[in-house]
């Protein structure tokens, strides 16, 4: 009886010990380390994050070696719930209307309510045991001319310090620029790290800001290939996407050579994007195909993060040819003509390859900063002929601007894309 | 005391009650003024199906709309719409309000709100993504959003709770709204959601917040102008890094030393300063009769590349790259440098009212000193600047 009584309170005590740990929030702190460098520790350990901008596919996240997500706003507990049943830490956003959107910072009255309503969202969930970092403001410098928006940004920051010491703050800018760097240094000396979203500009990213002065540590917030906002475009204004090899390459080079180097101030990143969106494409940044098939950009993420290539390697598109025109140029056809669109390609050690071609018109958008853009529909269209690596189809009659699609995956679903802009005239 | 005394001293009191009980009446008295809200007839969007109008309701692959009767805040039924905007370009509900009558709202405008009371089935939000829009009889509209200061508990759940849009929040003045003839109001409905909406009317409401005017801009009307002064303004100077670019102290106002070696690693060659405390300044009227001025202190005149930059507008970035011909050598060694700002290239896309930023660019490896920076007047060719009598 009394070994029984002595059990039952060993589990009462083992439940009581797994709640608490479980709903207690990690402390998470901006050291510097033996070398004078900065670094994140939580919890005491240090803490390189290795994350993504994720919604959703964290199993696959968890298994490539990463540690951390990124989401934008505070509307979605369950996201916070289900990256710490995987073993995820969150850096979670607090939406901050960008002036874009409309938002009028000398308006008292809509700065205030947003200020209020933010301020309420941190109570809610400064305690979540997955929270690592608050990403205060996404963006919010992104065509702006009113620098007021930097007082809310210090109002919720200073905030933060006053109800949460467990979580740094940051701010997440679009790119770096010397004014930024001054506002954020002036008016913001509540906020530990700063966010750079930077997608060409990650190339001079970590020099511009010694250049700038920025003495304070920085997160890659968001980074991957080149955006569409850098792309060339066709003479009908159609965005150029580089096939996935190309981008896949890109990817590789910037993680090592960009991010994993700076050791002096940046605390680590959060590739863009472990999901999928349209912008500009359905592909453009997205790791993901919008049927949740993984690319092979997300074998590359395994690559940075564990050191070594998943067993099961995505094939590679590396070259997408219209009318033997490659796919940096322009390409105009005549209506309901016969065309060849050929891609080339590495297998690895993929056996049996799956290859299809999708046509969509052109989807025009003059959204900016990752605001959301509505996916076209996909067009029938004549095949005449199609193998392993070439397509021969009958352009639409209707002129217009048009996007052909090529997917090649493997037999386990991993995917690579690319994508060809033609006019029909 | 005698009766007659008695009975006086009882007139008196009873005189004296009776005109503690009398009111003063003015003879010219105003009657009761009546507010500008008590006057106005259209107070109700809605209440019930039956007896206000709405359009929108059909259900589509966007949204449905249903009156339900049961819980309701008031009336017969009410609204409940759940959405999904994701796949159409614009899904709203609008009230007919008083059968598209013209609205007079401007009396009304700083002492009212729209009030709606709103629930969802479960949970908890804090914010619902939709938005309330205003169109007149010209076809503008204005819109507002929930602000939490006026979201009762600040969250929706499953109890009636209720939502005030002052009418000020609509931002009528920049979308040119006549809000004396207004004709409906609009429930734009974004992303997802699912909401119960009953008794949209018309309150009285004190909203006092106000609007501020600051734009950042430093306006600058006349020569000279002495910029990039205070060296927190300043970038691409930082020793730990680059010994390249320093701060001088030659000249009376900020200079950089420069000791650029290009064989050499880690050169720093580029450096910039805000023409004045990183805000927008505007030189709209004088750029035509302006130059940029500075001092060089050196051995020959250096490889410089010079951008200015802008906040706004297309064209962000004017470059040029100086030669002999903006130089003047006023003593052995020490130069002057020219650039009138009508020989940029580009300058009439160029948005003067909001300059941002000098930026200097070392070409080559030279020694020498920069500073003493003006925006200076200057009325001769663009094309030959240190040739005009007026420098």
């Amino acid at each position: 009886m009394e070994r029984n009584l002595n059990l039952f309170f060993c589990l009462l005590f083992s439940i009581l010990y797994a709640f608490t740990a479980h709903s207690q929030a990690s402390k998470v702190e901006v050291t510097t380390n033996s070398l004078g460098h900065f670094e994140l520790q939580k919890n005491g350990v240090p803490y390189y994050i290795k994350g993504a901008g994720a919604k959703d596919h964290f199993g696959l996240l968890v298994k490539s070696g990463a540690n951390s997500i990124r989401i934008w706003s505070t509307n979605n507990k369950s996201l916070l719930d289900s990256a710490y049943h995987h073993g995820l830490t969150v850096t979670l956003g607090l939406h901050v209307r960008p002036e874009r959107s409309g938002m009028d910072y000398n308006n008292e009255y809509a700065v205030k309510g947003q200020i209020e309503y933010l301020k309420n969202e941190v109570l809610k969930y400064k305690d979540h045991p997955a929270l690592l970092v608050w990403g205060i403001g996404n963006e919010v410098d992104l065509k702006y001319s009113n620098f007021k928006v930097w007082e809310t940004i210090e109002i919720i920051a200073k905030f933060i310090k006053e109800v949460d010491s467990n979580h740094p703050t940051m701010t997440v800018i679009a790119g770096v620029d010397p004014s930024k760097a001054f506002y954020i240094k002036k008016y913001c000396p509540s906020i530990d790290i700063l966010g750079l979203n930077v997608y060409g500009s990650i190339e001079n990213a970590g020099l511009n800001l010694r250049k700038f002065n920025w003495n304070k540590p920085y997160i890659v917030s968001e980074w991957g290939v080149n955006g569409p906002f850098e792309a060339r475009t066709t003479s009908w204004k159609a965005k150029i996407e580089p096939p996935n090899g190309i981008k896949a390459d890109q990817r590789l080079r910037r993680y090592q050579e960009l991010i994993e180097k700076d050791k002096e101030f940046c605390l680590g990143s959060y590739c863009f994007l472990w999901g999928q969106k349209q912008e500009s494409t359905a592909t453009w940044h997205g790791m993901f195909l919008s049927n949740g098939l993984p690319t092979e950009a997300v074998d590359v993420m395994h690559f940075c993060w564990k050191g070594e290539w998943p067993n099961s390697r995505a094939p590679s598109i590396r070259n997408i040819i219209l009318e033997n025109i490659g796919w940096r140029k322009d390409h105009i056809i005549a209506p309901s003509s016969q065309a060849t669109l050929k891609i080339e390609l590495l297998k690895y050690n993929n056996k049996k390859i799956i290859v299809e071609y999708v046509l969509y018109p052109e989807a025009f958008s003059n959204k900016i900063g990752g605001d959301i853009q509505k996916s076209p529909e996909p067009i029938k269209f004549e095949i005449v002929n199609q193998s392993d690596n070439e397509l021969t189809f009958i352009t639409p009659k209707e002129k217009g601007a048009y996007r052909l699609f090529a997917y090649v995956k493997n037999e386990k679903g991993q995917s690579s894309v690319a994508n060809i802009p033609f006019l029909v005239e | 005391m005698k009766l007659k005394t008695q009975i006086f001293v009882v007139i008196l009191i009873f005189l004296n009650l009776s005109c503690g009980y009398m009111q003063e009446v003015n003879v010219y008295e105003s009657s009761k003024s009546i507010s500008a809200y008590d006057k106005f007839p259209y107070k109700t969007l809605f209440k019930d199906s039956q007896e206000n109008g709405l359009w929108g309701v059909k259900s589509n692959s966007c949204k449905e709309v249903f009156f339900e009767n049961s819980n309701s805040y008031i009336g017969n039924d009410h609204l409940h719409i759940k959405w999904n905007a994701s796949k159409c370009n614009y899904t709203a509900v609008g009230l007919k309000w008083a059968d598209y009558k013209v609205k007079d709202l401007k009396p009304i405008i700083e002492s009212t709100a729209i009030e709606l009371h709103v629930r969802i089935d479960s949970g908890e939000l804090s914010n619902i993504p939709m938005f309330f829009v205003l169109l007149d009889y010209g076809g503008n509209q204005c819109r507002a959003n929930i602000n939490y200061l006026d979201l009762e508990g600040g969250k929706i759940d499953s109890d009636w709770r209720r939502i005030r849009i002052p009418l000020q929040a609509f931002n009528y003045k920049k979308r040119n709204v006549n809000m004396s003839k207004i004709k409906e109001l609009r429930l734009e409905f974004q992303r997802m959601g699912d909401l119960h909406i009953d008794n949209i009317i018309i309150v009285p409401h004190k909203h006092n917040y106000q609007k501020s005017r600051e734009t950042f801009t430093k306006v600058f009307n006349t020569h000279p102008i002495q910029i990039g002064v205070g060296k927190e303004y300043w970038w691409g100077i930082n020793k730990k890094y680059s010994s390249c670019l320093q701060f001088g102290s030659y000249f009376e106002n900020e200079s950089v030393v420069v000791d650029l070696d290009e064989s050499k690693e880690m050169q720093w060659n580029t450096f910039g300063f805000s023409p004045y405390q990183w805000m927008h300044v505007d030189i709209t009227s004088i750029y035509t009769s302006s130059a940029i001025m500075f001092k060089v202190k050196s051995e020959k005149i250096p490889a410089l590349q010079l951008n200015l930059f802008s906040y706004k507008g297309k064209k962000r970035r004017l470059q040029k790259i100086l030669n002999e011909t903006h130089f003047i050598e006023r003593e052995n060694g020490l130069y002057e440098a020219y650039l009138p700002l009508k020989s940029l290239e580009g300058h009439k896309e160029f948005r003067w009212d909001s300059f941002k930023e000098i930026r200097f660019k070392i070409l080559e490896s030279s020694k020498c000193e920069i500073g003493d920076f003006q925006l200076i007047e200057f009325r001769g060719n663009p094309k030959k600047p240190t040739q005009w009598k007026g420098i």
